[in-house]
């Protein structure tokens, strides 16, 4: 299956082969849910069906990575390198294990309808097509498939009025991004008559960077800064994962999050590689208010979901400083870092989403109090997910936050790393208080924690999780050697004059 | 016995038994029954312990360089591998740490009362980090058994130790933390340059130190980043707070693993990685100064805030400052007898104040007090507590013919050459320890028996002399007859000043020169 035209239909239906059969998928759901939406059994059924998706989805990427696809000259419209599968994994992952969460939560937390299900696929396609689009225009398409699905996602608790609250604020801010980011598109395309990322990395590599590419520049940083939730982007974060149902805050955090910097490192080491010296201090100065930030507001909170909302967005930091190095090791870095991270906040999160109450959203840090004595399990999965955020050794966490620092202490960059180590000194102090919670304190009252009910579908999916985090923080090789390769096949097809020049 | 241990192939695997066994170890004690938990425990740690005995035959003192190799690739894209060994740097301290581990496990025996089988299975991850510490030859390998440890011992203070546990953990994890994580970009940093100029991209000790003069540029704020890992773990001086609380707080084991082997990482690591990297920085006269002056504050200050504590426990976690004062001087000092002075303080100290930990946990365990108002004339009731506890504390204090004596002594013979004034105000210790260990003795043993409830203390019982008895013994042993420890750590400290001498600027007693006949 080498060298495919992408001009031409059958090599574009190919290329697109994941999207493709998700998109198909997504409309024999609809075609089944249309039909049966009325008991509890067709949300479960619905939610089966989409995770069959995902799997055929999954299976699409499998045949394309081994099959080895590659485009016959310049990659158009979509992009059919390793990074690409790569990201397409960990979003498959981020999907699969929603879904698992959200089966009996849904039901639980009486949200049932079944196109709850169809939601998180229709995000997902978007999320696919992002983090594939070699095109201006696909990635916009992508970014909003994606964005539409999860603002109706985020307000999906429609009884409450936080969610409502969440949806209506994550709605006007990502349509403010979208606006900024298509605006960049314009200026960008205005400065050099390309929409295709390839080609405008060949216009911009003959002359110095114009006024226009460059503002249009700064405007896709400012669009994509938002939708990863980097300081000063950051405001909706907080109260969107908050309002929202908790496995969609995982998934926003996780899923949303991987495609966006999925497409903005292929944005800027493949359209923008010669404009390192404009955009290596933007993503500098973000990365670092973002870290200082994430990680001092989180001390502050109360909640546990908050907490994660605010350390999510330091992480969004950690990564950014990965970007800044702009090398094909900060890629890798960027694409293993997203997974650890991934693996670890989706679990989290479906932790917390057994840990709720029926009809309340909050789990306050003081709610989690001797956890550990009434359901040890969960106690110690979640410890050992925060730890594995907090970056200690045996843990995946551990493994990427020394890659990011790889990735720049290699570009001879120290201040970044530095601050990246005492943001995460400063984490020790909010993550630390849930486990001495759980662990170190009574249980307030017999009855506490007796209701906590794990679905085995969530158990499988948390169970799974931290088996990642413990076997992968142990012996990362595989994951390793798969994120580096694949960030060195980002941008195959472009000319050598570009990526030889770092 | 040499050629019994040669034919099983000893030496290939004895460091992966070590550090497997408590790893195995706790597997079995959290599937094993509640009431099993501490006897699984202590099979295991006694296991470990007759295992690796064995080293003492094993070892070669005449060799200077590493033994007990094993190098295994672990992450080869990355030049991270498992690599392990032994030298007379580490020997004792691994020795100290599974010897260690019975009379920890039987030290806990009726004290940890609840949660028994996640108490010892946590005792026994942390020996498995605290030995990988002290075998790891690489830089990866070693900052994650470094970090490791942190877990068990956050929890061991967190859930077992006593009124103001949340806090102490909270502090310690976060201080030994704070100081690591530098570490961890300085070993990245460490790697990338010295891969960028040969090539060559690794985390194995002895290729880092082999190009240490690369480094030489970058040298400051490496030194610093490692530094800062171990001065907080050793505690010199200034970050030093987190260990009364530490200590305090902790469950009788967990103190006693903390003075006996937590506190000696940090020495260890100075001895091993932060000078030999950067010689020319960590010695010149400037951070020479900056140390030495941290080092003699830290052991008067130690002592003189000892003096003063209330609480008995406290007394001793103090005198732990004072002590490792000692050692820091010594290693900078960079004379072989200085530091094998620093060697034997290190283990020194690990007897005696790991049994001082002892016998307060079992006079807690008894009077459920720990303040030392509350007790007086305990001698009385517990002669052989009280004779223990004497003992123990003149090896402390540094009494001729116990081991407390040979370190310290060889210290100060060591380093007055170096630092004269610094050797003579440090001596002085000497009479301040004596005042805070005799005058904390005559309030909890000799004072008239005053309070009513101290009547009814029991002497030691059998389990508990059969922990007590053998540290005395190995007091005595020490300090009477230190040659079979000073032969096997000689080769490693002259190797040590054979690197470091060269950038030591010649000081007011630089003649101090043909150290080793003195002995």
């Amino acid at each position: 299956m080498n060298a495919l035209d992408l001009l031409s239909p059958i090599g574009v239906t190919i290329a697109l082969l994941p999207e493709v059969v998700l998109t198909a998928w997504i409309m024999v759901v609809l075609l089944v849910i249309a039909w049966r939406h009325e008991r509890v059994e067709d949300s479960y059924l619905a939610g089966w069906l989409s995770l069959v998706g995902v799997g055929l989805a999954g299976v699409a990427v499998a045949v394309l990575w081994l099959g080895g696809a590659a485009p016959a000259g310049v990659p158009y419209m979509v992009a059919l390198d390793g990074f690409r599968y790569g990201a397409d994994a960990v979003i498959l992952l981020v999907a699969a294990s929603t879904i698992l969460l959200s089966l009996r939560y849904v039901d639980r937390q009486r949200l049932l309808a079944p196109e709850y299900h169809l939601l998180v696929l229709l995000a997902t396609d978007g999320m696919l097509f992002l983090a594939g689009a070699e095109d201006m225009i696909v990635l916009f398409l992508g970014l909003e498939l994606m964005s539409v699905a999860v603002y109706v996602l985020a307000g999906f608790d429609r009884f409450r009025r936080s969610s409502a609250e969440a949806a209506l604020k994550y709605f006007l801010i990502g349509a403010f991004a979208s606006a900024f980011l298509l605006y960049g598109i314009a200026l960008v395309y205005g400065a050099t008559g390309e929409t295709n990322l390839v080609r405008i990395g060949e216009r911009l590599a003959s002359a110095p960077l114009s006024v226009l590419a460059g503002l249009g520049l700064g405007l896709l940083l400012i669009g994509f800064g938002f939708k990863v939730a980097a300081v000063p982007f950051h405001m909706w974060a907080p109260d969107v994962y908050d309002g929202a149902p908790t496995p969609i805050a995982g998934f926003m955090a996780t899923g949303v999050k991987t495609a966006a910097f999925a497409a903005l490192v292929r944005v800027l080491l493949e359209a923008f590689p010669t404009a390192t010296a404009v955009w290596q201090p933007v993503v500098a100065a973000l990365a670092l208010t973002t870290i200082i930030l994430g990680n001092t507001v989180a001390l502050a909170q109360q909640s546990v979901k908050r907490m994660l909302a605010y350390s999510s967005i330091a992480h969004a930091g950690y990564v950014l400083v990965a970007v800044w190095a702009g090398t094909t090791l900060g890629a890798g870095a960027v694409c293993f870092y997203l997974f650890a991270y991934s693996v670890t906040t989706l679990a989290s999160f479906g932790i917390l989403a057994s840990i709720e109450h029926v009809g309340s959203r909050t789990v306050l840090v003081d709610d989690l109090e001797g956890l550990y004595s009434v359901r040890p399990g969960a106690a110690l999965a979640l410890s050992i997910c925060l730890l594995s955020l907090l970056g200690f050794p045996g843990t995946l966490g551990f493994i990427g936050k020394w890659y990011l620092i790889a990735a720049a202490v290699s570009e001879g960059q120290y201040i970044l790393p530095v601050v990246m180590v005492i943001g995460t000194l400063v984490s020790a102090g909010y993550y630390l208080p849930v486990i001495m919670s759980m662990t170190m304190k009574p249980t307030r009252s017999l009855e506490a924690h007796r209701q906590v009910r794990f679905s085995w579908a969530a158990r499988a999916a948390v169970a799974v999780a931290v088996a990642m985090i413990l076997v992968f923080g142990v012996w990362p090789t595989g994951p390793l050697t798969t994120a580096l390769k694949s960030a060195e096949t980002l941008g195959r097809g472009t000319p050598a004059v570009l990526t030889g020049h770092r | 016995m040499s050629a019994f241990l040669a034919a099983i192939g000893y030496e290939r695997w004895i460091l992966q038994a070590l550090l497997a066994v408590p790893l195995i170890g706790m597997a079995l004690v959290i599937m094993s029954p509640k009431e099993w938990a501490r006897v699984t425990a202590l099979v295991v740690a006694l296991f470990e312990f007759v295992v690796s005995l064995g080293i003492l035959w094993v070892f070669d003192p005449d060799k200077p360089g590493l033994q007990f190799v094993t190098r295994v690739a672990w992450l080869p894209q990355f030049g991270v591998s498992y690599y392990v060994g032994l030298d007379g740097l580490s020997i004792f301290m691994v020795l100290l740490s599974t010897s260690l581990m019975p009379l920890l496990v039987w030290g806990s025996w009726h004290q940890i009362d609840f949660k028994q089988r996640g108490f010892y299975a946590l005792l026994l991850a942390l020996k498995t980090g605290m030995l990988g510490v002290f075998v790891a030859m690489d830089l990866f390998l070693f900052y994650c058994f470094w970090e490791l440890l942190l877990i068990p011992m956050f929890f061991i203070i967190g859930i077992w130790g006593s009124g103001n546990r949340r806090y102490a953990s909270e502090k310690f994890f976060i201080y030994t933390f704070s100081g690591s994580l530098l570490m961890l970009v300085a070993i990245v940093a460490m790697v990338w340059i010295v891969g960028q100029q040969t090539g060559t991209y690794s985390f194995a000790y002895d290729y880092l130190l082999a190009h240490a003069d690369l480094l030489r540029p970058q040298a400051p704020w490496l030194f610093t980043a490692f530094a800062l890992a171990f001065a907080v773990k050793v505690p010199v001086f200034p970050f030093h707070t987190w260990l009364p609380d530490a200590h305090g707080e902790a469950p009788t084991a967990g103190s006693v693993d903390l003075a006996v082997i937590l506190l000696k990482m940090g020495t260890y690591g100075f001895l091993r990685f932060a000078i030999p990297f950067f010689p020319a920085f960590a010695l010149s006269p400037a951070v020479t100064a900056v140390v030495v002056t941290l080092a003699v504050t830290g052991i008067i200050y130690g002592a003189l805030v000892s003096m003063v504590q209330p609480d008995l426990k406290r007394v001793v976690a103090y005198s732990s400052v004072s002590h490792l004062g000692f050692v820091i001087l010594g290693i900078w000092a960079a004379t072989v007898q200085s530091v094998q002075g620093a060697i034997m303080v290190m283990i020194a100290h690990g007897l005696s104040t790991g049994a001082l930990f002892f016998l307060v946990g079992m006079l807690y365990e008894r009077r459920h007090t720990r303040l030392i108002a509350d007790f007086g004339g305990v001698a009385r009731v517990a002669p052989l507590l009280a004779t223990a506890f004497s003992i123990t504390a003149f090896a402390s204090i540094g009494l001729p013919g116990l081991n407390g004596f040979v370190g310290e002594f060889l210290v100060l013979l060591g380093s007055f050459g170096r630092f004269p004034i610094a050797t003579l105000i440090a001596t002085t210790v000497v009479i301040f320890a004596a005042a805070y260990l005799l005058w904390a003795i005559q309030r909890v043993f000799y004072n008239p028996l005053a309070n009513p409830e101290n009547e009814t203390i029991r002497d030691l019982g059998a389990r508990e002399l059969a922990v007590v008895i053998p540290l005395v013994a190995a007091m005595v042993w020490m300090g009477l007859y230190p040659q079979p420890i000073l032969r096997r750590t000689e080769a490693a400290a002259r190797h040590y000043v054979e690197l470091a001498r060269p950038h030591i600027a010649p000081g007011p007693g630089a003649a101090a020169g043909p150290v080793a006949e003195a002995r």
